[in-house]
């Protein structure tokens, strides 16, 4: 066996090196590929396009003589305090969401691998809001957090009506309101994730550590934790890229208000886009949006390359 | 992983585990509890007495339907054209498709706008149907290549040797072994194009055509803001979902972490 090893893949190498016979064998590919390409390649990239001209233009979007401005709406923008406290709700919203949701999928994981009882009731619980949309949930939100809402009633209810407030209704606790409804949608997915990277975990490995006397809490750290860290880089990127594309949550539950405290780039564009009329300020706050978009698309390959190269 | 050999072990899990699922249910107690209040089950009555509550589910049948009729379609060929044909400049070709796969649809708003009103597709299902399908080919076209990867190429030539030209290779071979990955792919696209609140609110004008992500907002100008009446109609919405959630665990777990890993 061991022998005629080098043996086959030197062959393999062989079929593989004069790439240009081998590829020639096959069929042309390019007709398959095309109805994707042009689907999405190319409507995707037509509005990109378009959005970067009206990007230079002062119109309402209906007139059919607007005026150009060159780069004035990014000058505008460069200005704007919304635009900066969107950016710095975004990246706030990412970090909090992220560390939180990452912390109680692990939470779930390790708890559901320790055989709890009535555990596939639990876990549909904590996976129901994944697949619920969040505009037919918002409404209950609005409910709950309001003044009378149930949640007051319930800290009321426990004694601690020091804590009850206008969750929704004033600017400190607006966005965490926002952060935690996210959560609240998103932990389902973070735990499935890290429950399946756990099962990839060597037995073996868990049990010599036990059996060098390691504890739960330095299992968890020293080999759960490493053993799951790719999960964990996805989780960043999908929580990243969420934060980006937010905008159900913030415009039916707050309309990114009181006085701005949780208005995100989606929601700034969609509310200077459609109610306002602003269209190329939105286009202008959407390429800003595309190339923020794209960076981290990047990112996310060469973390992705890196993280091959390490396997 | 955690061993709790005792029974107090065990329990402390058990009630930690508790508490921690609590706040997760308790929107659901308060959906359902408000939706009782007041009428009780007359208010789910007076809900589905409104005339045009079904249509909102056809609208939104018609448009996930669409979608994933035309995801597959799209996401398969391509696979099968990227994983195992031959085509120039390969991945210059998918470059430019992985390049979509971080887009918000919010960017996409302006432009979508003007053409979708000067090609008279506003106001129809295609105005929603192509922008989502748009959107998701790219992680799917991602995933489903990444599969066909995985599946050996002297399989495909093989066929080519007895005579299978490649739209023989991928009806007989692509469709059938891409079952696993479409699974996944069908979940994801059935979730995303279900619960899209955007591209509906932006290019579905009446109500006749609107569908169940829009509904909330059709009843708070039905019933003028009575709150049972509004989270009844949450509830009812809600429902579909939930149960197709139960009757299809696996797929959905499986399905959305595979869609969540972009």
């Amino acid at each position: 066996m061991e022998q005629r090893r080098p043996a086959q893949r030197a062959g393999a190498a062989a079929d593989d090196h004069p790439d240009g016979r081998r590829r020639q064998r096959m069929p042309p590919g390019l007709p398959w590929i095309l109805p994707a390409l042009v689907l999405s390649v190319g409507l995707i990239y037509y509005c990109i396009a378009y959005t970067g001209y009206i990007s230079t233009l002062n119109w309402d979007g209906i007139s059919s003589h607007p005026k150009s401005v060159g780069d004035n709406n990014y000058v505008r923008i460069f200005h704007d305090p919304v635009f900066w406290k969107a950016i710095r709700h975004t990246v706030e919203f990412f970090v909090v969401t992220f560390i939180i949701q990452t912390f109680l999928g692990m939470l779930f994981a390790v708890l559901f691998h320790a055989r709890l009882k009535l555990a596939v009731v639990y876990k549909v619980i904590v996976f129901v809001p994944v697949v619920l949309a969040p505009a037919i949930m918002a409404p209950v939100f609005r409910h709950m957090f309001a003044p009378d809402g149930e949640l007051n009633q319930v800290l009321r209810d426990v004694g601690l009506a020091s804590l009850a407030r206008p969750w929704i209704g004033q600017t400190s606790t607006a966005l965490p309101v926002i952060m935690a409804i996210t959560i609240w949608e998103w932990t389902g997915v973070t735990f499935v994730l890290y429950y399946a990277a756990m099962t990839q975990i060597d037995q073996s490995v868990l049990e010599a550590a036990r059996v060098d006397g390691a504890g739960n809490v330095r299992t968890l750290v020293s080999i759960i934790w490493p053993g799951v860290r790719g999960t964990t880089v996805a989780l960043a990127i999908l929580s990243a890229i969420g934060a980006m594309k937010t905008f159900d949550v913030p415009y039916l539950v707050t309309i990114g208000g009181p006085n701005y405290a949780t208005e995100f780039l989606g929601t700034y564009i969609y509310r200077m886009t459609i109610p306002l009329d602003h269209v190329g300020y939105g286009a202008a706050l959407s390429v800003i949006l595309l190339v923020a978009a794209l960076l981290l698309a990047i990112a996310f390959q060469l973390v992705g390359r890196e993280r091959k190269g390490r396997g | 992983m955690l061993e709790t050999r005792t029974w107090k072990g065990r329990t402390i899990l058990q009630v930690v585990a508790t508490l921690l699922v609590l706040p997760y249910l308790f929107p659901l107690i308060v959906m359902v509890k408000g939706s009782l209040a007041g009428q009780g089950w007359h208010n789910f009555q007076a809900v589905l007495k409104v005339p045009g509550l079904g249509r909102f589910f056809v609208n939104s049948i018609v448009i996930a339907a669409g979608v994933i009729v035309l995801v597959y379609i799209v996401t398969m060929m391509a696979a099968y054209g990227f994983a195992k044909l031959h085509i120039a400049f390969r991945e210059v070709y998918f470059w430019l498709l992985l390049a979509c796969l971080t887009l918000p649809e919010v960017v996409l708003l302006a432009p979508l706008f003007t053409t979708a009103l000067h090609l008279k597709l506003y106001n129809t299902y295609w105005a929603v149907i192509l922008p989502l399908a748009a959107l998701q080919v790219p992680f799917a076209v991602l995933l489903t290549r990444n599969f066909l990867n995985g599946l050996p190429n002297e399989l495909f030539e093989a066929a080519r040797v007895d005579g299978a030209n490649s739209f023989r290779g991928f009806v007989y071979l692509v469709i059938p072994l891409t079952r696993p990955i479409a699974a996944a792919v069908f979940i994801f696209t059935l979730i995303g194009a279900w619960n899209d609140y955007l591209m509906p609110l932006v290019f579905l004008q009446t109500t006749h055509m609107q569908t169940i992500t829009l509904v909330p907002q059709f009843f708070v100008g039905e019933f003028s803001n009575d709150q049972t009446k509004i989270l009844a109609s949450a509830v009812i919405t809600a429902i579909p979902e939930v149960v197709a959630y139960l009757c299809l665990q696996g797929l959905f777990e499986r399905g959305l972490s595979a869609g969540a890993i972009k």
